[in-house]
């Protein structure tokens, strides 16, 4: 069964990559190698996110931090011209993992909402410092003056075709790794934790330290998303490490789906191409996107990749109890009102 | 003395909004991240009423009845849908409304800074208490904040409607078996923290310029002072309003790079070693 | 509460496929939204600006003025037959987006030239765009002087038509010098947003102040931070520190709320001499409700000053598009004129280093400078020649008066010293 699913996955992955890399040959435009760039840096954002809110049931606030964290340390790490490419991206990923570590550590004991919460007051904590460690990050106005981009094994990331491919193959590697992670043991036993704690506790498992470690994996894999972002702005801003920015990342998992693998994926393509046409057509950005929310939460009331998946199985076995089953585990990780949300119990 | 009436100042108006978050969490389990929209619809209301009218009376009723209404609305038409339903979708309706509302007071009232003229009977010189100055226009603010969190406290604790709240808080199907209409109940509740919220606005309006986007700010703060008084709790969100304005007074003075930092700190510290906040089981 | 789920509704199959179907429907009323649309016959002008939330004044007082300056060109037949085109698109306040925003109207919408209505933090991502996709780009708002003057930054198609910090420094550490002999002003204290700008720009103030006034005295500095809505605890640490005079880089809606707040302690009742960065912009003057009087600001944008007959027609010409203009109104037109006139010197060829060679040192007529005169200056591609001049409110018309010019050969003279000590030359 493992390998199977994993040699599956492999060719899946094998030819998405050969997809996106043949992507600009038929449709040479600049403006959609763009657009693919920030897919791959909103997308690594927003999987690793579903990491915890769709697979471990850890709804975190907090998530873009990691990813400004990537960003910055690997800014910096380049700006000041005394470590290779290679090991500026290795010392960002161990930093954000480092942060993740701690905060992960300090967060993961809560429930529920005061785990959202606190995760948000770290990364509002984490911006308040990018705001006033002027000397260091540039403040307001971030990391200036540009990213150097010297060749990584020969190969010039200041090439945009060739950027297109680095940021592409990354891309795909991180996804495969992160569907490696949600399919081996531990993912189910994530997934056992979300749908019921208690019985995981029971069955010997060590929530505390699985939890962590998800925390960490999905910390790390936001900040690749936060390099490839860096690099291709050629800068990182505190903007980043908003709240705002965990929020779309939300809104992307949302919008996609949670329960499917790749549905945070189809969530980014989603927003980048709603942000891209909204803004184009109109400066009420905020009334289309907002109008376009509330349908999608009034109307749909789940992502969409969930949907057509939900759609697809029940036609396949019209009444499958597993397929319902699954649909009222999702209900019940997201919690009742009595249940997740009484300030008085 | 100057300075803690102004953080007193700031905490009271802040108390209005946080009170108005808390109370809908408390017992609608909504966490309304539309809230500092509503304080600055609150503002915008009120602006609007005065300049129809010119009176200030009718200004502070547009922006606390016009939001109470639009609270109500807004319950009855968007938020009954989305009761019990996972906390992410909550978020995004009101996030939703967040940008919504940003887009239409720009549309309605344009990008300009706008100012509401402070009262005339207000425009007297400073009272001098304590060798500190405060001018009557704040006296005036914070007196009424303090009575309207007074009030509050008072309908929650000793009136029936507040034991039916709290109850309906505790164990909504239970209530609702005992033949109270929670559904009236609920959009009552959100009207009147909508409510709170307007009044701040309503308030803010003469001294602090209006523009779209005005409540982000205060919304943030909104939600540090709920952590740390506890979710649904009025008395916390009190203590920890003015714990924040005394914040900002003095943080302003002595420290004032890291103030936002030092707030998050409080927060996550008071998550930390007492999740449920400092008065997390009162209503 | 939480009602089971049974399979899946048609309904909800129906209403996902018409959402997905709209996202397509939109996309093909595009075409593709990513195929660029090339050189057309229509010269297309890019504008990054922020027309959303807390400073949308500044996106919109620029576009206004844009608008108004290709309204005008095309008016005048435009060059070899080929109009001008605006496409402004909203960043929101946001550097990451104004860099994507920029990309796309270069890549996609084939924008061959920008003109940059972004705040600071904006104006250098797009400077990294530009960087890599080397079209004419004009920064029309920053005042950060970095953006030119240093010239690890400087890119070579890219130039500012805004007034800099440095030289409102040195005009402003002038003029208030003048004040302080006159008046004895010896204990300052300064309030100024807690930001890049407001940070350099009240730095550079004082520092220039010194520098013509060594006798002056910092007591205090107050830093609220930016988009703050309540200045009580700064208005009553004024009050408390009681300088002589002061000054503050607020601006916008911070400023208005300031002056409010103060007002209500009536701060500028007494002799408090006040000096202002950012108050003699018209929408702020007109939304304060009691401006008091003599209260002194840099120049931002008044209609009657300089007073050509220019500046009045462009006041009344803009009105009729758009409420009261702002500083960034003018220099938004500036650039106009100056890409107008590049593009008759390059008889309509829109390349980035063909239009940056004839405006890098261009003059221009400009009815925004005293001496009728704007230069981009070729050493670092900035503006010399517009109004760095101090004047005193007037409570009653809501406006300003009393311009003092600051001779621009002195400006000159110590920017040269400063671009020396900061190694940029």
């Amino acid at each position: 069964m493992g390998t199977t699913t994993f040699r599956r996955d492999l060719v899946i992955a094998v030819i998405a990559l050969v997809v996106l890399l043949g992507i600009p040959l038929v449709f040479p435009s600049a403006a959609l190698r763009d657009f693919i760039i920030y897919v791959v840096a909103y997308g690594l954002l927003a999987i690793s996110l579903n990491l915890l809110t769709g697979y471990t049931g850890l709804v975190s606030f907090g998530h873009a931090l990691y990813f400004a964290a990537g960003a910055y340390a690997f800014g910096l790490l380049m700006q000041s011209g005394k470590v290779s490419t290679l090991s500026a991206f290795a010392l960002s990923i161990l930093f954000s993992a480092f942060l993740a570590l701690v905060v992960g550590a300090i967060c993961v004991r809560l429930k529920e909402i005061y785990f959202a919460f606190l995760t948000l007051a770290f990364q509002m904590l984490f911006y308040s410092v990018i705001l006033t460690w002027v000397s260091l990050t540039g403040g307001d106005q971030g990391l200036m003056g540009g990213i150097p981009r010297p060749p990584l094994f020969g190969i010039d990331l200041g090439d945009p075709h060739v950027f297109y491919v680095f940021s592409c193959v990354l891309f795909v590697v991180c996804v495969f790794l992160l569907r490696q992670i949600t399919e081996s043991p531990f993912g189910y036993t994530l997934r056992m934790i979300r749908d019921n704690q208690e019985r995981a506790v029971f069955l010997g498992v060590n929530v505390f330290r699985a939890k962590l470690l998800a925390f960490v994996l999905a910390g790390s894999i936001a900040s690749v998303g936060g390099i490839v972002l860096a690099l291709f702005a050629s800068g990182a801003y505190p903007g980043y490490a908003f709240w705002t920015t965990s929020g779309e990342a939300i809104f992307m998992i949302m919008l996609g789906g949670s329960q499917v693998f790749i549905g945070p994926i189809v969530g980014a393509v989603l927003l980048q191409l709603l942000n891209h046409i909204v803004t184009i057509y109109t400066e009420h950005n905020g009334l289309f996107l907002g109008i376009i929310i509330l349908v999608a939460v009034l109307g749909l009331r789940r992502g969409i990749a969930d949907f057509i998946y939900e759609a697809w199985a029940g036609r396949r076995a019209a009444r499958a109890p597993a397929v319902t089953a699954k649909a009222q585990g999702t209900e019940a990780a997201a919690g009742n009102k009595e249940a997740a949300y009484d300030p008085l119990s | 003395m100057t300075q803690v009436s102004s953080g007193l100042l700031m905490g009271m108006l802040l108390f209005l909004v946080a009170s108005g978050l808390s109370l809908i969490f408390g017992v609608l389990g909504i966490v309304n991240f539309a809230h500092g929209s509503f304080y600055m619809l609150g503002a915008y209301f009120a602006y609007a009423g005065y300049m129809a009218t010119e009176s200030f009376l009718v200004a502070l009723a547009a922006g606390t009845l016009g939001m109470a209404l639009f609270g109500a609305v807004f319950e009855r038409l968007f938020i009954s849908r989305i009761y019990g339903r996972d906390v992410l979708m909550q978020l995004l309706l009101c996030y939703a409304f967040v940008l919504i509302l940003d887009d239409i007071v720009k549309i309605v009232w344009g990008a300009n800074y706008l100012l509401m003229r402070i009262p005339p009977a207000f425009a007297l010189p400073p009272l001098f208490v304590g060798g500190g100055a405060i001018p009557v226009y704040y006296a005036f603010l914070i007196g009424v904040s303090a009575a309207v969190g007074l009030l509050l406290w008072f309908a929650i604790t000793k009136t029936r409607f507040g034991k039916t709240v709290r109850a309906a808080a505790i164990n909504p199907q239970m209530v609702s078996a005992l033949g109270v209409n929670t559904k009236l109940l609920y959009t009552s509740v959100f009207a009147i923290g909508s409510l709170l919220a307007g009044a701040a606005g309503a308030l803010a309006a003469p001294v602090r310029s209006l523009t779209p986007g005005m409540g982000l700010s205060i919304l943030i703060e909104s939600f540090i002072v709920t952590v740390i008084g506890g979710m649904g709790s009025i008395v916390g969100a009190l203590v920890a309003s003015i714990l924040i304005g005394l914040t900002r007074a003095f943080g302003s003075i002595g420290f004032p790079l890291f103030v936002d930092g030092l707030m998050f700190t409080i927060m996550a510290l008071v998550l930390i070693l007492k999740p449920s906040g400092l008065f997390g089981r009162q209503v | 509460m939480s009602k089971p789920k049974t399979g899946v509704r048609r309904r909800d199959v129906l209403k996902s496929a018409s959402a997905v179907a709209g996202v397509a429907a939109a996309s093909a009323v595009t075409g593709f939204p990513f195929v660029a649309k090339g050189q057309g016959k229509v010269i297309r002008v890019g504008m990054p600006t922020i027309l959303s939330g807390r400073v949308a004044i500044l996106g919109e007082s620029s576009r206004a003025a844009a608008q108004l300056a290709v309204q005008e060109f095309n008016a005048a037949g435009g060059i070899n037959g080929r109009k001008m085109e605006l496409i402004a698109r909203d960043s929101k306040g946001s550097p990451n987006e104004a860099a994507r925003v920029t990309r796309d109207l270069i890549n996609s919408d084939g924008c061959e030239i920008i003109i940059d209505a972004e705040a600071s933090s904006g104006s250098f991502a797009v400077q990294e765009v530009i960087r890599s996709l080397p079209v004419l780009c004009i920064h029309t708002c920053s005042e950060t002087s970095a953006l030119s003057a240093d010239p690890a930054i400087r890119v070579p198609t890219a130039f500012r038509s805004a007034r800099q910090g440095i030289h409102d420094a040195v005009g402003g550490g002038r003029f208030a010098a003048e004040l302080v002999k006159k008046r004895n002003l010896k204990r300052w204290m300064t309030c100024s947003p807690d930001y890049a700008y407001g940070r350099d720009n009240t730095a550079e103030f004082m520092e220039y102040l010194k520098i013509f006034e060594p006798s002056v005295e910092v007591v205090d500095q107050a830093w609220p931070k930016l988009f703050e809505p309540d200045y009580t605890a700064f208005v009553t640490r004024i009050l408390q520190v009681k300088p002589q005079a002061m000054y503050s880089a607020l601006w916008g809606g911070d400023l208005v709320s300031f002056i409010e707040q103060a007002n209500l302690y009536g701060m500028f009742a007494g002799d408090l001499a006040f000096f202002s960065g950012g108050l003699a912009d018209p929408p702020v003057l007109k939304a304060i409700r009691q401006l008091p009087d003599g209260l002194n600001s840099v120049y931002r944008y008044d209609p009657q000053y300089p007073a050509h007959k220019g500046n009045a027609d462009f006041y009344d010409n803009y009105r009729k598009i758009h409420p009261d203009p702002t500083n960034w109104s003018w220099q938004n037109y500036t650039a106009f004129t100056f890409v107008t006139k590049a593009l008759k010197a390059t008889n309509g060829n829109t390349d980035g280093k063909a239009l940056a060679d004839v405006i890098r040192g261009m003059e221009i007529d400009s009815p925004f400078s005293p001496t009728g005169k704007i230069t981009m200056r070729a050493e670092d591609q900035t503006i010399i020649g517009y109004p760095v001049a101090w004047g005193k409110t007037v409570s009653k018309s809501k406006g300003m008066t009393d311009w003092v010019a600051v001779d621009w050969g002195e400006i000159q003279e110590h920017e040269k010293e400063w671009k020396r000590r900061k190694g940029y030359v």
